[in-house]
């Protein structure tokens, strides 16, 4: 970055330049305190868009687990003497209509909604690393075998696959997750396993086969953790796709039964035209909530992504 | 060159059958078959055992299952695709008037999303560190953090109901009125089906784009005098644009999946629609067989891009 680069003129001095020149200095000076945080919290904590997200990330994840302390309405509690109420200091977010309340019904999908997002994203990366990591590292059938089944998989366009099988399946929350995982496990499995082929010829993999180490302790207790970083990326982009795939599912009336508050169940009552026009208050906070939660994640996402690999920077 | 395509055409091929197979044994694990889907279930109970065994046996369901599935499979390859659950219409005849409407929507999207998209990733990426370029990757993220459906009902509310310059939705059919009266239905659902696609495509055409200009043959040419924008468009923008055509042709699955949503909110009459009508009604056999027409769909078009990246970069068919 230093380097003069004389055929593209005079070069400006950035304020990163002289950012450089004062640590420099203070280098030089024999000035510089040990860090205390590691390069990764350094560079993450930089980020403010990341930083913002995990603020937005953790507010509303805090609001949804503490759901029954900020509401005392019970988010399916019918009440039809108060219909499609406008936002008021009873109701904050109003109420829909059959007069349950709209606020207590965003706290609570929330609950269901990151829990399905979040939860596959999760049970996603674990069969994807342990089946990724352990068939990159050994090969063989094992690995030709996983790459045919994930091939399989991944021809489908996700949301066709989840409906045909919610169709076979029939519509509940553990079936919605167990559809996830199944679909989504695929491109994972593919990225741990590419991490694995190119680790595999590194030399400090090389001395541990030489120390005479098992295959399955140099593959999950040494090269694992220098394939973290793509996986924890990998685990957000998964969740931020998952929270919108249960949101239009929902929608669509084929995720979570609409008996439980979710996100997209909520946000199913605006198919009707009428609630749309009529009713806002229905339909456009949990909207913006969605809409800010999966935003959040993929700024964490980027985030973590230039703080674990320099070089996807742009 | 016909030796790479006779080699991804054989990999293509086995996919296709292990696909076709899964397909049709989830038809088998659904529950009922041709005949409880033929008598009413309450004629059902009071038929003679014998001769719904008997029925059984002349439609060919006491064959064992491989054989019936050749026999399916080998129906499908002449366009033998059977029949709805709901009214017994012919599968092949449902394709045909719905896949006009569902190609007509996914072609505007993608050629909306394929324009936009590279246009302000190359905005992005030459203005790199500006406002522009933030305030251009900030609302791309944003592309995709909305839900698709919920820009649909904002837009819907916004302009359909409130400003009243375009229908709700809906299409009007071929033969009513010539393609133009068409256009404002059209209008709408392509333009929100195109908004993710284009985030996506904005994105990987900004770092398409940043990663040419750092090659040396830009810097060869901005040295030999060549002006900013001959560089940045002969050099940076053609070489740029190759892995984003690649990319396009990838997101087949994305718009595929986006046209099922898109559809519903608008209430266009094409597969996607169908396609959710059939898991509602548990039409199992139009649900399999739109599933796997959508596969073929986008394993041919991973095949057409594989083809047209080796026709432009040699180093892919000559490499492994």
């Amino acid at each position: 970055m230093t380097i003069a680069q004389p055929d593209r003129g005079k070069r400006r001095r950035s304020k990163l330049d002289a950012q450089f020149d004062r640590i420099r200095d203070r280098e030089e000076a024999g000035q510089v305190k040990k860090r205390r945080r590691g390069r990764f919290w350094n560079k993450f904590l930089n980020n403010h868009l990341a930083v913002a997200g995990l603020v937005v990330f953790t507010f509303i994840i805090l609001v949804s687990v503490f759901a029954p302390l900020l509401t005392s309405y019970d988010p399916r509690a019918v009440d039809l003497r108060s219909m499609t109420q406008a936002p008021s200091l009873e109701h904050w977010f109003g109420t829909d209509r059959t007069g349950r309340d709209v606020f207590a019904r965003v706290l609570y999908g929330g609950r269901i909604s990151i829990l399905v997002g979040l939860g596959s994203a999760i049970l996603c990366a674990i069969i994807g690393v342990i089946i990724g990591i352990y068939s990159g590292y050994i090969g063989g059938w094992l690995d030709w075998f996983a790459m045919r089944v994930s091939e399989v998989f991944m021809a489908f366009p996700q949301i066709i696959l989840v409906l045909l099988l919610v169709s076979i399946l029939g519509q509940s929350l553990a079936n919605l997750m167990i559809i996830f995982t199944l679909t989504g496990w695929g491109g994972i499995y593919r990225m741990a396993r590419a991490r694995m082929l190119s680790l595999r010829e590194e030399e400090y993999v090389q001395a541990l086969r030489s120390f005479g180490l098992g295959p399955a302790r140099i593959a999950y207790k040494h090269m694992l953790p220098n394939a973290l970083g793509p996986i924890m990326v990998n685990i957000t982009l998964s969740t931020a796709a998952f929270i919108l795939q249960e949101a239009a599912l929902s929608f669509l009336g084929l995720g979570v039964p609409l008996s439980v508050p979710t996100w997209g169940n909520i946000l199913n009552a605006a198919q009707d035209l009428r609630i749309l026009e009529n009713y806002w208050w229905i339909w456009l906070p949990v909207g913006v909530t969605i809409s800010l939660f999966v935003l959040s994640v993929n700024f964490i996402g980027d985030g973590l992504r230039d703080a674990t690999d320099p070089s996807q920077q742009g | 060159m016909p030796t790479y395509i006779i080699r991804r055409l054989l990999t293509l091929v086995p996919m296709a059958i292990v696909i076709s197979f899964l397909v049709y044994l989830g038809l088998e694990l659904t529950p009922g078959d041709a005949v409880s889907h033929m008598i009413p279930p309450d004629g059902i109970g009071s038929m003679d055992p014998e001769r719904l065994q008997m029925l059984r046996e002349s439609l060919g369901l006491g064959q064992p299952f491989l054989v019936r599935y050749w026999i399916w499979l080998t129906g499908v390859v002449q366009g033998e695709f059977g029949y709805s659950l709901s009214g017994g219409v012919p599968i092949a005849q449902i394709f045909l008037t719905r896949l006009p409407a569902t190609l007509e929507l996914s072609i505007a999207a993608l050629v909306i999303s394929s324009i936009a998209g590279s246009i302000l990733g190359t905005i992005s990426a030459l203005t790199r560190g500006s406002k522009t370029d933030q305030a251009l990757t900030t609302v791309g993220m944003l592309g995709v953090s909305i839900p698709e459906f919920f820009i649909g009902l904002v837009a819907i509310l916004i302009f359909s109901l409130n400003l009243q310059w375009l229908p709700v939705g809906g299409r009007l059919m071929p033969g009513d009125d010539s393609f133009w009266d068409r256009i404002p239905n059209l209008v709408m659902p392509a333009l929100v089906l195109s908004i993710m696609m284009t985030a996506g495509v904005m994105r990987y055409a900004r770092s398409s784009m940043l990663d040419a200009l750092s090659k040396d043959f830009v810097r060869t040419a901005r040295s030999k005098g060549m002006p900013e924008w001959r560089v940045n468009l002969l050099h940076g923008f053609r070489v740029a644009l190759t892995p984003v055509i690649v990319l396009i042709g990838f997101r087949l699955p994305v718009l595929i999946g986006g046209t099922v949503v898109i559809e519903q909110v608008f209430q266009w009459p094409g597969i996607g629609n169908e396609f959710i009508a059939s898991v509602r009604a548990q039409d199992y056999p139009l649900v399999m067989m739109i599933a796997l027409f959508s596969v073929i769909a986008v394993l041919l078009a991973s095949l057409i891009v594989d083809i047209l990246t080796a026709v432009i970069d040699p180093r892919v068919r000559l490499g492994d």
